[in-house]
């Protein structure tokens, strides 16, 4: 073991400076001072590496733990120990290899040749030889390690014979404890605090157990005595472990001093020993490993065979394509940095977008423009009263008598400052135009030429009334309407000529007129203020036809007197000039009542009262004299109400929701969700599945009632808020009519297939049909039942007939 | 002819179903620039008529009557000017000019005139008022209960006569009236009708007449005078109604009722060549052939607006209808197809209400319409020839009756308007 570390020492100089190795050995005495007689020079280098093969040897058999090392097996020891690393590292490098070979499979597919390839593979071997040689130093260097020699604790004989050169190494004392880790450790305490110590007599315990008693000390005095006796004493220094005072050899001394001194306490080291190459480019007279060529240099490698394979395959299968014979490899291309003569700028990239020229000076920019460039002085106040974003340009042109007198120009940084920006940092992006024909985006529609017939002109027009129309009815028969307007009247009009036939004059605005449905009974409801009123127009029907009316409105009469009155609604007489004039029954209200609706049948009207909270809607019997209250409470302000054509529905609108009820089941079918802010009017279509609705927020939506809860359609054509809508009842229109004065036409075809949703097409825009007075236009819209004319009622107190 | 001599020159030849205005029938050169003056300043030349005796005439070629100069024609119509162009001339109409007009109480709804009788209006005002040949109101009939809408004469000799009256009332009364001792009285009033009555027609031989009433009906009446009241069951009739009809009125029912139409009927004709065909008009867009004899509806004929207007013609033998819609359509009634329109006179701004054809020309027809203008028409040419206006600005032309050479109409702006129209009767006989 002495003989192996200053050796391992030196190995571990060789490859590379790594001084905390060298630091780790601990200070022992013998350690520090044993390569103190170690001469190196340069010239032994040669010996030393064959003592470096030597050693390593060593190492790695006893790495092998081979134990035994007869002078028969060393040499192959000697030989194993290269091939085994060899080995280890052949097989690194070729799985290393493996792994270069799958990543550049790609390439060969490319069409590499062969004989790239196969450079390849030299290339590789050459690299893979390097690998080995600085493996190896690595797996020297990292053999030495600063317990290695605790596993050899024994000398090694054969040593001697192997190693011709003998070394002087200084002398050991041979007995046991000769070690100084050792020597004077007697007490086994261990490295503790040793005032533990300090009330009992012994100071530990020695390694058989027993007490090492504490050695007797003087006192101060005595201690003073002796160090005046002993000379020495100041190079003695206390072991509180042994509680004597040592002596400090001089080695130690020197050490102290040299640690005091910030040297290196081992005086012979030497940190900048030179640098010896064992792997260099000189051909060693003696290399390094004197074994014979291993075998598997002579038989072909497996791997390459692998390889080989791979690309012969690859051939085969057409996967690499071999170039042809007389392919030229292309030449590297070269730029010549320095020749001026051909320096052509790059072509530009396709999206490119050269940043635009500045426009180049016109006449009025001279300093002596012509006289019709020079600015009147309107135009020069017009100039400076603009905003400087407005001015066509931040200039105005001046003349000056000469060059010399023309100013400097105070915006010049600031423009070429906007224009640098302009060229590096403004985007120019170039924008793909869509090339969609527009055309083509639009729904097809049929054309409103085959969708005739729909009113088109104007053809009559009613005046007569003296307040804005709000509402207009035409009877069953289409041959009469009749009007209500704010003038307090109700007038009934002759279609077919624009003819007044009839004026009821009554005490308030009449928000509301209906003709009762049923073709046997000629009733006209108003609506009029807090009260209904029943009118029978006279002379207009057939007598037998106003006789049969007037039995079916009296009929109720005889009726009311037995039941309770009902406080929500009053059925009374018309006084007998009320009676002369036409009306026949009242229904007192509890509030202004702004809707009035018939049942399909003629019997039943419903009223919307807004204002009235839960008793809005109200539903009267007409023969019986009866009201009931459908919904005990309602919700939200009902704007409309309408009975469904066919069915015993009924649709209620308050301001955002249209609701549909079941008036036998008494429940609620369905909440249409209009999306609109505020529903102004309501109609159903004739078969019952569809409806309109218009809003004062300029929206028509035609709900499919089978459809959905949403909108089929939001229609927003007009420019103000609709106040009216309205199907045809036979002929596939609706209508409507807006503040803006406007009657927007639609064909809207309701087919009866159910898989085909209702076709609607505008048709016709009937443009500033009423004036607008006091931001009112056209108030009600209302188709003939028959023909496809339309009539419309406006705030200009005129009411007109299109066909 | 030397002045206009020059430029292209195009041979033409006239010839005329006029006998009075014929000339020989060579080809003659003329200016192709030559427009209708100066086409009839060469016949009038041939003619040898000067001063007062020129007569304007009309070109006809291939039955259209020429608008522009002959060479534009040529070159509209891709003819060459080297053939030989036969042109037809007739005497033009000279524009009707506006007599007078008669101021009424309320508008006029319903005109009829008679040539020895006089005019007939009815009115919005429940009266029917009957002029002399002098357009002096002689007598006001009172009587209905409603706005007159139609007015017809069944018989007059100059003082003494009878005529019929049709009113919203749902009633047609028969009148007598002798301008002799200013005296008229309802001779019987018709009753059967539920609705209005919109049109009221004379057959030919005056022994029946049809109305066409707002209840969808048609109902066929004699014109006998009865001496009792048909026995007409009225159970509906209230003791107050009772009271105002007066007791002495004759009743009358109709013989038949025609019940094909779904709508109004708003206009009947009877066919002046054969007593039992009538032709009507409704709201349900057919015009229909009726046979009243056997009550049958022959043939419909549908278009896409309301009827509002028919005539016939007994020169053509064409009907003409009014409709919602400003166009006049000419059928021909002897064809059997549904919905073929023979012909559409379009120049109009809004309903037509009436037509009415000249009592002597095939080709010329007058018709009032809600735009307030009354045009005549010659249906061989593209516009009308004239446009007359009715009254004010505007004001609906409800009834026209081109009698003779007197072109009638009544409006909403309550006048009567009575036009000279140049008789054309000599021209007719081609």
């Amino acid at each position: 073991m002495p003989s192996t570390r200053p050796t391992r020492k030196a190995t571990g100089t060789k490859a590379a400076p790594a001084p905390s190795k060298k630091v780790v050995p601990a200070p022992a005495k013998k350690a520090v001072v044993a390569p103190k007689s170690k001469k190196r020079t340069v010239e032994e280098a040669r010996d030393e590496s064959d003592d470096e093969f030597g050693e390593v040897a060593i190492d790695m058999a006893s790495d092998d733990d081979e134990e035994d090392m007869d002078g028969d097996d060393e040499s192959d020891d000697a030989e194993d120990f290269p091939e085994e690393g060899e080995e280890g590292q052949d097989m690194s490098a070729a799985d290393l290899e493996e792994d270069e070979d799958e990543d550049s499979e790609g390439s060969y597919m490319d069409g590499d040749s062969i004989v790239d390839s196969q450079e390849e593979l030299d290339d590789e071997d050459a690299e893979d030889e390097e690998d080995e040689e600085s493996d190896f130093d690595d797996l020297v260097e990292d053999d030495i390690d600063p317990n290695f020699g605790h596993n050899l604790n024994e000398p090694l004989a054969p040593e001697s014979d192997y190693n011709p050169i003998i070394r002087e190494y200084p002398e050991i004392d041979p007995v046991y404890d000769s070690d100084s880790s050792t020597e004077e450790n007697e007490n086994t305490v261990g490295n503790i605090p040793m005032h533990w110590y300090d009330d009992y007599p012994h100071i530990g315990y020695d390694i058989d157990g027993k007490k090492i008693m504490r050695p007797a000390t003087g006192d101060e005095l005595d201690k003073f005595l002796s160090t005046m006796d002993d000379p020495d004493s100041w190079l003695s220094a206390h072991n509180y472990k042994e509680g004597q005072d040592v002596k400090l050899s001089a080695e130690e001394l020197e050490i102290i001093r040299r640690l005091e001194g910030n040297r290196i306490p081992d005086a012979d080291y030497n940190p900048y020993e030179d640098q010896v190459e064992f792997f260099s480019s000189k051909t060693e007279i003696m290399p390094l490993s004197a074994a014979p060529e291993p075998k598997r240099r002579f038989i072909p490698s497996k791997h390459e065979a692998k390889r080989i394979m791979k690309i012969v395959r690859a051939i085969r299968e057409g996967r690499i394509v071999p170039r042809k014979s007389g392919y030229v490899p292309p030449k590297p291309k070269y730029y010549n940095l320095w020749n001026d003569a051909e320096d052509k700028p790059r072509e530009e990239h396709v999206m490119h977008i050269t940043a635009p020229k500045m426009k180049l000076p016109t006449h009025d920019e001279s300093y002596n423009p012509p006289a019709e460039y020079l600015p009147t002085e309107e135009e020069i106040k017009e100039w400076n009263e603009m905003d400087k974003e407005d001015r066509p340009k931040n200039y105005l042109p001046q003349k000056y008598n000469a060059l010399r007198n023309v100013p400097g120009y105070g915006q010049f940084i600031q423009e070429r400052f906007e224009r640098c920006l302009d060229l590096y940092l403004a985007p120019r992006v170039r924008k793909n135009r869509l090339n969609i024909d527009p055309e083509s985006l639009i729904p097809k529609l049929p054309s409103p030429r085959d969708l005739q017939p729909f009113p088109t002109r104007l053809a009559i027009e009613f005046l007569g009334h003296e307040g804005r129309v709000r509402s207009i009815s035409v009877d069953p028969t289409g041959l009469w309407m009749a009007s209500g307007s704010d003038d307090k009247t109700v007038r009934i009009w002759e279609i077919s000529t624009g003819r007044c036939m009839a004026t009821y004059h009554l005490d308030e605005l009449v928000t509301s007129v209906v003709w009762g449905p049923n073709k046997d009974v000629a009733v006209l409801a108003v609506a009029c203020g807090y009260k209904v009123g029943l009118i029978l127009p006279e002379k207009l029907f057939s007598p037998e036809l106003t006789l049969h009316s007037e039995e079916y409105l009296k009929a109720g009469f005889a009726n009311v007197a037995t039941g309770e009155p009902n406080p929500k609604a009053q059925w009374k007489q018309p006084t007998p000039a009320e009676f002369e004039k036409g009306i026949r029954v009242w229904v007192h209200l509890q509030k202004p009542v702004k809707q009035v609706t018939w049942h399909r049948k003629g019997d039943y009207f419903s009223t919307v009262a807004p204002d009235a909270n839960n008793s809005a809607v109200l539903i009267h019997q007409l023969t019986k004299h009866q009201t009931q209250q459908p919904f005990k409470k309602t919700k939200g302000a009902v704007q409309r109400v309408m009975f469904h054509p066919t069915k015993p529905m009924f649709f209620v609108a308050t301001q955002r929701y249209v609701r549909q009820y079941n008036l036998q089941r008494q429940e609620l079918v369905k909440t249409m969700q209009t999306g609109v802010k505020w529903i102004s009017s309501l109609d159903v279509h004739p078969a019952g599945d569809n409806l309109i609705i218009g809003s004062y927020d300029k929206r028509l939506c035609w709900f499919d009632l089978d459809l959905s809860s949403k909108p089929y359609k939001t229609l927003r054509y007009h420019q103000q808020a609709i106040r009216s809508v309205a199907y045809h009842k036979r002929y596939p229109l609706f209508a409507s009519c807006a503040d803006d004065g406007n009657v927007q036409i639609f064909h809207g075809m309701v087919y009866n297939d159910l898989l085909q949703n209702p076709l609607i097409v505008p048709v016709k825009i009937l443009k500033n049909v009423h004036q607008r007075v006091e931001a009112l236009g056209a108030l009600c819209v209302e188709w003939h039942p028959t023909q496809p004319w339309l009539i419309s009622s406006g705030a200009d107190h005129t009411i007109k007939l299109f066909s | 002819m030397d002045a206009i001599a020059d430029g292209p020159q195009v041979q033409v030849k006239f010839v005329t179903q006029q006998r009075q205005f014929a000339i020989p029938e060579t080809a003659i050169q003329t200016p192709a620039r030559l427009r209708r003056y100066g086409l009839s300043q060469i016949i009038n030349l041939v003619l040898q008529n000067e001063g007062e005796k020129q007569r304007p005439f009309d070109f006809l070629i291939d039955g259209e009557f020429l608008r522009t100069s002959l060479a534009e024609y040529l070159e509209e119509k891709n003819m060459s000017t080297e053939n030989v162009l036969t042109i037809e001339y007739v005497e033009s109409m000279l524009p009707p000019t506006p007599l007078s007009s008669y101021e009424h109480d309320d508008w006029v709804s319903a005109v009829q005139a008679h040539h020895p009788g006089g005019f007939l209006t009815g009115s919005y005002d429940n009266h029917v008022r009957l002029w002399n040949k002098q357009a002096e109101c002689t007598q006001i009939l009172t009587g209905h209960n409603g706005a007159v809408k139609a007015v017809q004469w069944l018989t007059s000799d100059g003082d003494n006569g009878t005529l019929l009256s049709g009113a919203l009332d749902r009633s047609i009364l028969a009148w007598e009236y002798s301008h002799v001792d200013n005296n008229h009285s309802i001779l019987y009033e018709c009753r059967g009708h539920t609705g209005g009555v919109e049109s009221i027609s004379l057959n030919a031989t005056g022994d029946r007449f049809a109305s066409g009433s707002a209840d969808a009906s048609i109902k066929i009446w004699t014109t006998i005078i009865p001496t009792v009241s048909d026995h007409i069951e009225d159970v509906t009739e209230t003791r107050k109604k009772r009271k105002t009809v007066k007791e002495d009125r004759i009743l009358k029912a109709p013989i038949s009722s025609l019940n094909a139409h779904t709508g109004p009927v708003s206009a009947v004709t009877f066919s002046s060549t054969s007593a039992d065909t009538l032709y009507s008009g409704g709201w349900d867009h057919s015009v229909r052939v009726w046979d009243i004899e056997n009550s049958v509806n022959i043939t419909t004929k549908n278009c896409e607006k309301v009827v509002h207007a028919l005539d016939y013609s007994q020169h053509s033998g064409l009907l003409a209808s009014g409709h919602a819609d400003p166009v006049i359509r000419l059928w021909d009634p002897r064809s059997e197809d549904s919905s073929v329109v023979k012909q559409t006179l379009s120049g109009h701004q809004n309903w037509v209400t009436s037509v009415s054809w000249s009592p002597s020309s095939s080709y010329m027809l007058a018709s009032g319409s809600y735009d307030g203008l009354i045009k005549v028409w010659d249906i061989r040419a593209k516009g009308a020839l004239y446009t007359l206006s009715h009254g004010k600005a505007s004001k609906k032309v409800f009834s026209i009756d081109w009698s003779n050479d007197i072109l009638l109409s009544g409006g909403e702006d309550n006048q009567m308007k009575i036009h000279k129209v140049q008789d054309m009767t000599d021209r007719a006989e081609a």
